[in-house]
């Protein structure tokens, strides 16, 4: 046993010796392309001081009478790892607004015309009030405090990104009341009549215009997450609430039997809601290239 | 990424290093060591290492830590995931290994004859990657939590909840949840009776309970202002149990009655470790059945009574989506690891 042992002993110490000369020089190991890298990476800086452009879909989050599906685009540059300008816009028109279920379920079960004699609307009195967002929009600064990266399914390796904006929300509503419907000349007022008398206030909502048509300036909150699919794309979800006055049904709100601002009370059927959507996009980071933190 | 091999080839090498040792010893009377250069951080450890960290059971000789050629010449650097694996196995070798070490340790490293440097290398002196920070293996979670309705906009149900689920692996794990409800008329629910002249028919939730089985396929860790790193991962939520509604009446003269309803779920939800002993979660599951409405025609000569109600009552599929909050306990309070790191 303890001869080959010897020997072998020998023959080591002898390849050693030869192996001595060439150490010196410097030999090669063998290594992988790690040798070089360093222990700790430097984080990818995925969003500071880039362009981010997405193209985005809204959906409506549980409204109550009209979905609204919406596409679009949010442009936002990044002032930093943490600090983001942005605007987001989206339209929506033809088939991308359609009725709830509660309006579905409504809708039938009210009569077919319209009876003054009764405070039911009609189906197309019901209708008309209701009022759409073809446009809406915010403009922005947001805040992303937290990042990191996941694995999913062991498999992928994805960096990620939670933000949190705030700012200002447009949005532009109209409601089409042909004056069919709607055509109530003074609603909630007395009005003169033909022969000089004074006409009282019909007390009947449903034939007063909405008044939930226009230009609405409101607040704007957001949060979402950045799973970034790339060095430059990322799967952008959000959910959004566009703040501002709103009366979706355009009926009255108030029990005040018409519709628009109360002079007596300051009341107005028009007040202030969320309005929340859900957001999906694919966010393109612009340089397509990604720096490191130095 | 190129993996990272760290085998422990004791049996063999250890008669090759002893080999190696003694002929050394014979031949020049020193010992030989690495190139300073190529292993600085290890020369460093070892200076340092723990007393018995440079001697392994089972080997008399020091474990060798090899890194591997790369296979394709892949980059290293790509998207900052460490995606390396990392094989602690004990590989086996043909036989007649003995040149092959030999002339593996030729071209693997200078061999320098002088003073005697001792550089214990160990594979437990160098951190290669973090462990997870919270295992959840035969572990049971208590989950007190609270919920509310995210999907209805006639009435909102608040539900307080528990659940007790036991983690079969780190991924896997089966639970019991029980929840009880209260609810809140919405706006709505006066608008379409007051604007309308409808009154809507709504049922309320009172109880409900579940088996759940939980799988976790999404880990990671996020840093907070840059600050502070969380640890978190996502899990889905698929279960069936039961529970109970109860018309609301549109006319408080007549009765209402109960419904029990078979309610499979699904749903998803995000999970944060503050401590080794308690979590935060929040999530969304969707409870799904076929619930029983009030009949639209009611009047003292038709459906007057609860039983004749419930017989012609509407019945439509219901997806109750909630959104959960909550903060878990978990028994045992702590946990080994008991793989290598």
């Amino acid at each position: 046993m303890k001869t080959p042992i010897f020997l072998a002993a020998l023959i080591g110490a002898t390849l050693v010796q030869s192996s001595v000369a060439r150490a010196d020089e410097g030999s090669k190991r063998r290594l992988n392309n790690l040798h070089n890298d360093v222990a700790v990476r430097h984080r990818r800086l995925l969003v500071a001081n880039r362009f981010e452009f997405a193209p985005l879909f809204e959906s409506t989050i549980n409204p109550d009478f009209q979905h609204i599906l919406g596409a679009g685009a949010k442009l936002e540059y990044h002032l930093g790892d943490m600090l983001s300008l942005g605007v987001v816009g989206l339209v929506s028109a033809g088939p991308m607004q359609f009725n709830t279920k509660l309006t579905d379920r409504i809708v039938p079960t009210l009569e077919t015309s319209s009876d003054d004699m009764t405070r039911e609307p009609s189906q197309s009195e019901f209708n008309a009030h209701l009022n759409k967002m073809p446009v809406h929009g915010a403009a922005y600064i947001s805040i992303t405090p937290w990042y990191g990266k996941l694995a999913a399914f062991s498999a992928a390796y994805v960096a990620f990104d939670f933000y949190f904006q705030a700012g200002v929300s447009y949005a532009q509503l109209t409601s089409d009341c042909p004056s069919s419907i709607c055509d109530d000349p003074s609603p909630g007022m007395p009005r003169p009549g033909p022969g000089g008398e004074t006409i009282p206030a019909d007390n009947n909502p449903n034939n007063d215009p909405p008044l939930n048509s226009g230009t609405r300036i409101g607040l704007y909150l957001g949060g979402g997450v950045h799973v970034f699919l790339s060095d430059f794309l990322a799967l952008d979800l959000t959910i959004r609430d566009y703040a501002f006055s709103d009366n979706p049904s355009g009926a009255d709100y108030n029990a005040d039997l018409f519709v628009g601002h109360n002079e007596t009370t300051g009341d107005d059927d028009n007040r202030f809601l969320h309005h929340l959507f859900f957001g999906a996009g694919i966010s393109i980071m612009i340089p397509f290239t990604v720096k490191r933190t130095p | 990424m190129n993996a990272i091999r760290m085998r422990g080839t004791i049996r063999h090498r250890s008669r090759s290093l002893l080999v190696v040792a003694l002929g050394l010893a014979l031949a020049a009377g020193s010992a030989f060591s690495q190139p300073k250069k190529d292993n600085k951080p290890a020369d460093k450890k070892g200076d340092k290492a723990p007393k018995g960290s440079a001697a392994p059971k089972g080997g008399s000789a020091e474990e060798g830590i090899e890194i591997d050629e790369p296979k394709g010449g892949g980059s290293g650097g790509g998207g900052g995931s460490a995606g390396g694996t990392i094989d602690m196995e004990e590989e086996e070798k043909p036989a007649g290994t003995l040149e092959q070490e030999l002339s593996a340790t030729n071209t693997q490293g200078a061999v320098k004859a002088g003073e005697v440097k001792k550089t214990p290398i160990s594979w437990k002196d160098i951190l290669v990657v973090v462990r997870k920070p919270f295992l959840k293996v035969r572990r049971t979670e208590l989950y007190p939590f609270v919920a509310v309705t995210m999907n209805d906009n006639m009435i909102t149900h608040y539900a307080v909840g528990g659940e007790f689920a036991y983690y079969l692996t780190d991924v896997l794990a089966i639970g019991v949840e029980g929840q009880y409800y209260a609810h809140n008329f919405n706006e709505p629910f006066d608008l379409v009776a007051r604007q309308a002249r409808r009154l809507p028919t709504v049922n309320q939730y009172n109880w409900s309970a579940a088996l759940d089985f939980h799988y976790v396929p999404v880990y990671g860790k996020f840093a907070v202002f840059d600050r502070s790193l969380v640890a978190w991962e996502v899990f889905f939520t698929a279960g069936v149990g039961a529970g109970q509604s109860e018309v609301i009446p549109r006319d408080t003269k007549f009765p209402g009655f109960t419904n029990i309803l078979i309610q499979p779920n699904a749903g998803a939800a995000m999970r944060f470790f503050p401590t080794k002993w308690l979590t935060l979660t929040l999530g969304i599951r969707d409870y799904m059945f076929i619930d029983k409405f009030e009949p639209t025609n009611r009047s003292p000569t038709m459906n007057a009574t609860a039983a004749e109600a419930k017989d012609n009552a509407d019945s439509a599929f219901i997806n109750n989506i909630m959104f959960q909050i909550g903060i878990s306990f978990w028994l045992p309070t702590s946990f080994e690891y008991t793989t290598f790191r």
